[in-house]
């Protein structure tokens, strides 16, 4: 159970990921054709930040019922967004440089997919008879994370490495433990810390997460199996930023010393959270206070303000971290995302969904883009 | 920047509990306590709550039936003065379907901004999650075990609307109907997948946040509160037959976590006047006082014709979660008779 050398520190100034919320759910009328892109020529290297771009994932409904997902992305100010319609067991992660993985499964394969939206390409960068519930690139572009759940019986596979210079995928976590305060796991999420260096894998039970933490240069792991800790906002140093285990918002928001278990509440009633860096550069926790989105607080892991200010949740609420939706988009880690209920707008425009983290002045995304 | 972690390499399977002793969550709960409450404000007592489908987001009819069933439910069960649920096309809190604001949570979500607004939200039915796939009973034609009741669901997250954290059962969950809103939620056919109405741990946190309905109304048997019952005498010194006007007042005790209810007066119930004989140790039931008024108070006006001790006696019911009390003791000083005097067996 070793991580290999397939993580790397990134570098500085790299872009933060900020998740857009996809609350749609509704069957758009005229189907638009899939973007169908030619394959990309040679590996697929580590790339290059990408700031705006990005994606949205939306459920399709038949008759009310879940029946797939449509996939949209591009990049800010590029125009007409491109479209995906996936199956009904399907995700998107990402951008990461400038590229969103894709997978889709038609009940008998899964099949995943790099699209690169520099270069308007795509590699076909796998296939797996497991069903592959959930992926994502490492840092550098060089694996593919995966969880995996057996198709006949949905039974857990754990996390799987598959290297992209055509090695053999090997299971690198097995799956956890079956424990009756988290219930059967509903979600599996794979994120990975600020720094690139640790992967995050997420189990939510019906309202409660676990969490398992693989630091790749060194192989520690962790794991954080509390109860009363809920989903993830990010980790940071050696702290796991968390929400409480809660059905709603507001709830508390959490800090989780990693090594000694101690837990800080940085606020006890926190709406939507992300990950960012203050006007320092130093990480920090980004968070709405209450559940209405019209405060934002900018607060550094160990519970300390450095920044606060007002935002109109007419105009825009924060947008939430991946596993809060399905979406995201490549942006400056020293400005927060907003949008209309704290999405992106579907149709890719994109204006003013950045605020400065230091008084929340607005900036256009088109203009850091350029 | 992540020395001090690798520093400390534990295991991979370590257990790492966390403390989160000082998250103001809740009322500390222990098993069969009043559900514990999240933290933020409360809504207005019997402040009403119109609600309306999200715009593009609207839920399969069959759902919406089961989400104004569930405001029904609450409304109708709630045994406090908690907020209601209506249906108005335009109320200003939206309730959706889909992912919404749900994050990881599996089934379903809500927030609240009390005391202005909240939202809920329904996941799909269809949708794919790591055990298998989410599916609504009202969204079939014929439900199949396994699948989630909506009404249910929705009557789960309008507690949490009103301010419900999740119960905290017995280990074995043998009192999982006590409340609907849990952590776990049951699928047909288990015990508790069909509850439309709420628990009694639902109803007894409710009433300790927005208080009873009315000074009568009957106390959740979640609930172990304690009781006082004064005893008071017009006068304590009289003529033979003459006539003493007893007052007793039934009340909660004052004590601050019972929050909304504390020292709120109880009426309609049963206080019984008790009497000792002088140089007895046995207390027999005397008269059972009326409830004249809703605000606790009890009482009746009775010749005496013999010194006697007096209490009164309020028995814990068993419907209630009221603990039962007497008050203190009352000599009531009955002076001899002195002429015309009547048999005191027939005269009491």
């Amino acid at each position: 159970m070793v991580v290999s050398r397939w993580f790397r520190r990134a570098g500085p100034g790299i872009a933060a990921v900020g998740a857009v919320v996809a609350i749609a759910s509704t069957t758009f009328g005229a189907r638009t054709p899939d973007w169908d892109p030619p394959d990309c020529v040679g590996p697929v290297g580590p790339g290059a930040q990408s700031i705006g771009a990005w994606y949205r994932i939306d459920p399709v409904l038949t008759e009310g019922a879940w029946s797939g997902q449509r996939l949209t992305l591009g990049r800010a100010g590029d125009g007409t967004p491109l479209q995906f319609h996936l199956d009904a067991e399907s995700f998107a992660s990402g951008p990461h440089r400038g590229t969103v993985l894709v997978g889709t499964d038609d009940g008998a394969l899964s099949t995943l997919t790099l699209l690169d939206l520099e270069a308007g390409c795509r590699w076909r960068v796998g296939m797996s008879r497991d069903l592959i519930r959930h992926a994502t690139l490492d840092r550098d572009r060089r694996a593919i994370v995966e969880h995996r759940v057996d198709r006949r019986d949905r039974s857990d596979l754990g996390i799987w490495l598959r290297p992209l210079d055509g090695g053999a995928s090997a299971r690198i976590i097995p799956p956890p433990d079956a424990d009756p305060r988290f219930g059967r796991t509903w979600r599996t999420e794979l994120a990975w810390s600020e720094d690139g260096q640790t992967l995050i894998v997420e189990s939510c039970g019906e309202v409660a997460c676990r969490f398992r933490l693989a630091e790749v240069s060194s192989g520690g792991r962790w794991m954080i199996a509390d109860p009363s800790v809920g989903a993830l906002v990010g980790l940071t140093g050696d702290r796991l930023i968390a929400h409480g285990a809660c059905r709603g918002l507001p709830c508390p928001l959490l800090a989780i010393d990693v090594g000694s278990g101690r837990t800080a509440v940085l606020d006890t009633a926190a709406g939507r959270a992300v990950i960012g860096r203050d006007a320092h550069g130093r990480p920090a926790v980004i968070h709405e206070v209450g559940a209405d989105g019209d405060t934002i607080r900018v607060v550094l892991s160990d519970g300390h303000e450095v920044a606060g200010f007002d935002l109109d949740p007419e105009a825009g609420r924060l947008v939430a971290n991946p596993a809060w939706s399905g979406s995201a988009i490549e942006h400056p880690a020293d400005q927060i995302v907003v949008g209309p209920d704290g999405r992106l707008p579907i149709d890719g425009s994109a204006p003013e969904l950045l605020r400065n983290l230091v008084d929340g002045r607005p900036a256009s995304l088109e203009e850091v883009v350029r | 920047m992540m020395r001090s972690l690798r520093q400390r390499r534990h295991r991979l399977g370590a257990l790492l509990p966390g403390l989160i002793a000082s998250i103001a969550i809740a009322l500390p709960a222990l098993a069969h306590s009043p559900d514990p409450s999240l933290s933020g404000s409360l809504f207005g007592q019997d402040q009403q709550l119109r609600f309306r489908w999200r715009s593009g987001a609207e839920p399969p009819s069959a759902l919406k039936t089961a989400i104004r069933a569930a405001a029904d439910d609450s409304n109708a069960t709630r045994a406090s003065r908690a907020a209601t649920f209506v249906y108005d096309t335009a109320g200003t809190n939206n309730i959706g379907y889909g992912t919404g604001t749900c994050g990881v949570n599996g089934i379903g979500c809500f927030t609240r901004t009390a005391p202005t607004s909240f939202t809920m939200w329904l996941r799909e039915h269809g949708r794919p999650f790591d055990w298998g796939t989410l599916r609504w009973c009202q969204m079939q034609a014929e439900p199949t075990n396994g699948c989630y009741d909506a009404e249910t669901i929705a009557l789960d997250e309008f507690g949490h609307v009103e301010i419900l954290n999740h119960h905290v059962n017995y280990a074995d969950e043998s009192d999982y109907t006590d409340a609907v809103v849990q952590t776990f939620s049951r699928t047909r056919p288990k015990t508790g997948w069909n509850m439309h109405t709420y628990g009694v741990c639902d109803t007894a946190t409710l009433q300790v946040k927005y208080d009873v309905p009315t000074l009568s109304s009957p106390y959740s048997r979640c609930l172990d509160l304690t009781t006082i019952v004064t005893l008071g005498v017009n006068d304590s010194s009289i003529a033979f037959g003459a006539s003493v006007d007893f007052g007793s007042l039934l009340r909660v005790a004052t004590n601050s976590s019972y929050e909304r209810l504390s020292a709120n007066p109880l009426g309609k119930r049963t206080v019984r006047l008790q009497r000792r004989a002088i140089g007895s140790t046995t207390w027999t039931n005397f008269y059972t006082l009326p409830s004249s008024t809703p605000t606790g108070t009890y009482r009746a006006t009775l010749r005496l014709f013999e010194t006697a001790d007096f209490r009164t006696a309020f028995s814990a019911p068993t419907t209630e979660g009221l603990r039962g009390d007497t008050s203190a003791i009352i000599r009531v000083t009955v002076a001899p008779c002195t002429s015309n005097c009547p048999d005191p067996l027939t005269a009491q």
